[in-house]
């Protein structure tokens, strides 16, 4: 049960991503009348209170059953409206699997399904509640495009490109409660396009998500304290992931440390490492998140250091990558 | 036998910077100047410059370079005595030969020279590129002709990250104590439009190594971009400030602006050595 327990932040309105995410699909239903909105009883907890407020002939609330949500939302797509289902991540990519690869996936319909209190983002819900497979799940599913925005201004952006593209799509997003890593819309967010955040060669930090910022953090405390220069990329987009991003930095950096609130396996590190093989140039590749293991239960903040994939994680991890001396049989002779 | 004279630290850090990473241009100047590299077409022996000396690091008492040319095509062995070479200067120690090499009184530390009768023309001709080599890299001031700016460049760019790399491979404190702190870093000097005028450094938790022409294993940790051959050497002949440049946009550094001073400082502890002026210091 979602309601009833602690928040942890205290300016809720300005850093809730499910809020940014209530009002822009609010605004979009009042410009594109095929809209529709559908949940499983969470209207409440995935924010979409004020879409239901303004059009409450397009919400629907399909009771406790996720699995029918996904069934309705497709039939809805099939005759012509565009269906944002959300509930908790969790259900989404497992309870209703079925129906989302059958019925959506396999059908290329136009479903959007927006996953809320992600990774280990509802973190008192217990590991039931935490969605820390959720990525691996979706991005294999076939037509499924997958977005895992940074906080709300990026989530924003991200439910405005769904809208404008037709076709599955699966945004990630966290219980609400986000640190604020855009303060402007206008930063070139373009699905399957990675955003450079921190400009570095030593090596290369790739997060999404809530890790974004922890990843931002990480690259100023590893330049401070450590001059060390890390490239920071925020790989918000999944699936169609940003090959080219990534093989630069592979190039460029030769050393690449992903994060991510989800199981190592499968998810942005999997994806990451898949362009790094076909690329065919060695680097060091280290990945964060939750190694092959479920969650203790507790504050988002005290997980993601649990896991290592808050700053201080992330620089512990980075320090120790570029340690790591992966070309011992080199020839360290002068061209003469 | 070695002269007697007493043989500094600065001595070996200088010698090694010239039979490691100066003596090997001579390949540089006769692959690039064909007036040069057509003399040794299709001719094949042995050159040698050494010096006598007996201690650590040294070949049956000598310590040297060679080059061994067949059919006109030079290899260069850095640091390695030829136990009978075609031709060779010698010297009677490893200062005269420093002194020589940093331009600071050449007559009257002349080298013993060996095989000259027998191979002169080869004499004749390699001595025309040392004296080609020598001017471009002993002269005070930049030469006028572009081509000679860009020999100049390609000569000074070669030199100076082999030979940071060189006195970091002797243990020299101050370049170690970069170098041993260093996460695998590399560094690059670049003129820009002429892809032949590049040069790397690469370093990584004390070890060291040089390359030339553009480095392409990643992206270097930071790149010295100059516009052209001129302001190249007005900064590598420290004829002008490098941070004026760099304000005045005559000098790019692409990468983390603090570490330019880092490698300003190293290529000016070669120059150190290579100018010679460490003699004057331990005098």
């Amino acid at each position: 049960m979602a309601g009833g327990i602690t928040f942890t932040t205290v300016d809720s309105t300005k850093l809730a991503t499910a809020e940014i995410f209530g009002k822009t699909i609010a605004e979009l239903g009042e410009k594109d009348p095929s809209i529709v909105c559908l949940s499983p009883d969470l209207a409440g907890s995935t924010k979409m209170v004020d879409f239901l407020t303004k059009y409450p002939e397009r919400f629907f609330n399909v009771g406790i059953a996720e699995q029918n949500m996904i069934g309705i939302a497709s039939g809805m797509a099939k005759c012509g409206l565009t269906p944002f289902a959300s509930c908790f991540s969790v259900f989404a990519s497992l309870r209703a699997l079925d129906q989302v690869h059958t019925d959506v996936c396999y059908q290329n319909v136009n479903v959007k399904i927006i996953g809320t209190h992600s990774g280990t983002s509802f973190g008192q819900g217990g590991s039931t509640h935490h969605a820390i497979e959720d990525i691996a799940v979706v991005r294999a599913l076939v037509n499924m495009t997958v977005i895992v925005p940074a906080d709300g201004v990026e989530t924003a952006n991200a439910v405005k490109a769904a809208a404008a593209v037709k076709g599955p799509f699966y945004i990630r997003i966290n219980r609400g409660f986000d640190n604020v890593v855009y303060n402007k819309s206008d930063y070139g967010f373009k699905v399957g396009k990675a955003v450079e955040m921190v400009e570095g060669t030593d090596i290369t930090i790739i997060a999404c998500g809530s890790c974004v910022y922890q990843a931002v953090q990480a690259a100023n405390i590893l330049n401070f304290d450590h001059k060390i220069k890390a490239r920071v990329l925020n790989m918000h987009t999944i699936k169609p992931i940003d090959k080219d991003a990534v093989l630069k930095a592979v190039a460029d950096t030769r050393k690449i440390v992903t994060v991510e609130d989800h199981t190592v396996i499968g998810g942005l590190g999997s994806a990451v490492a898949e362009v790094i093989v076909e690329g065919g140039k060695s680097c060091i590749l280290r990945k964060l998140g939750l190694q092959d293991k479920f969650s203790a239960i507790g504050l988002h903040e005290d997980l993601m250091a649990m896991h290592e994939i808050d700053a201080q994680g992330i620089v512990k991890n980075a320090l120790e990558v570029m340690k790591i001396d992966a070309e011992k049989d080199e020839d360290w002779g002068d061209e003469v | 036998m070695a002269e007697e004279v007493k043989i500094t630290q600065g001595d070996l850090y200088a010698s090694r910077i010239f039979f490691y990473a100066a003596v090997p241009l001579l390949k540089v100047v006769c692959e690039s100047e064909a007036k040069f590299g057509d003399k040794f077409k299709g001719r094949n022996f042995v050159f040698q410059i050494s010096a006598l000396y007996d201690g650590e690091g040294s070949e049956n008492g000598k310590m040297g370079t060679h080059f061994v040319v067949e059919d006109g095509v030079w290899t260069t062995q850095a640091g390695k005595v030829h136990e009978n070479p075609d031709v060779e200067l010698c010297f009677s120690n490893l200062r005269k030969f420093n002194v020589f090499f940093a331009g600071k009184g050449m007559v009257s530390v002349l080298p013993k020279m060996k095989g000259v009768f027998k191979n002169f023309g080869i004499f004749k001709d390699i001595l025309t590129a040392l004296l080609r080599m020598a001017g471009l890299m002993q002269a005070k001031d930049k030469p006028e002709k572009l081509e000679d700016q860009i020999m100049l460049c390609k000569l000074y760019l070669y030199l100076l990250p082999n030979g940071i790399s060189q006195l970091n491979k002797m243990g020299h404190p101050d370049i170690k104590a970069v170098t041993e702190n260093s996460p695998d870093r590399t560094y690059a000097l670049i003129i820009e439009d002429y892809p032949e005028l590049q040069s790397w450094l690469r370093m990584k938790m004390g070890k060291s190594m040089s390359g030339r022409g553009e480095y392409k294993r990643c992206k270097p940790f930071l790149a010295m971009k100059f516009k052209n051959p001129s302001l190249a050497l007005d900064i590598m002949m420290s004829k002008a400030d490098m941070v004026a440049y760099i304000r005045e946009e005559k000098l790019f550094v692409d990468g983390a602006p603090e570490f330019a001073g880092v490698v300003g400082g190293l290529l000016f502890k070669v120059a150190y050595y290579a100018l010679g002026e460490y003699l004057a210091a331990e005098a």
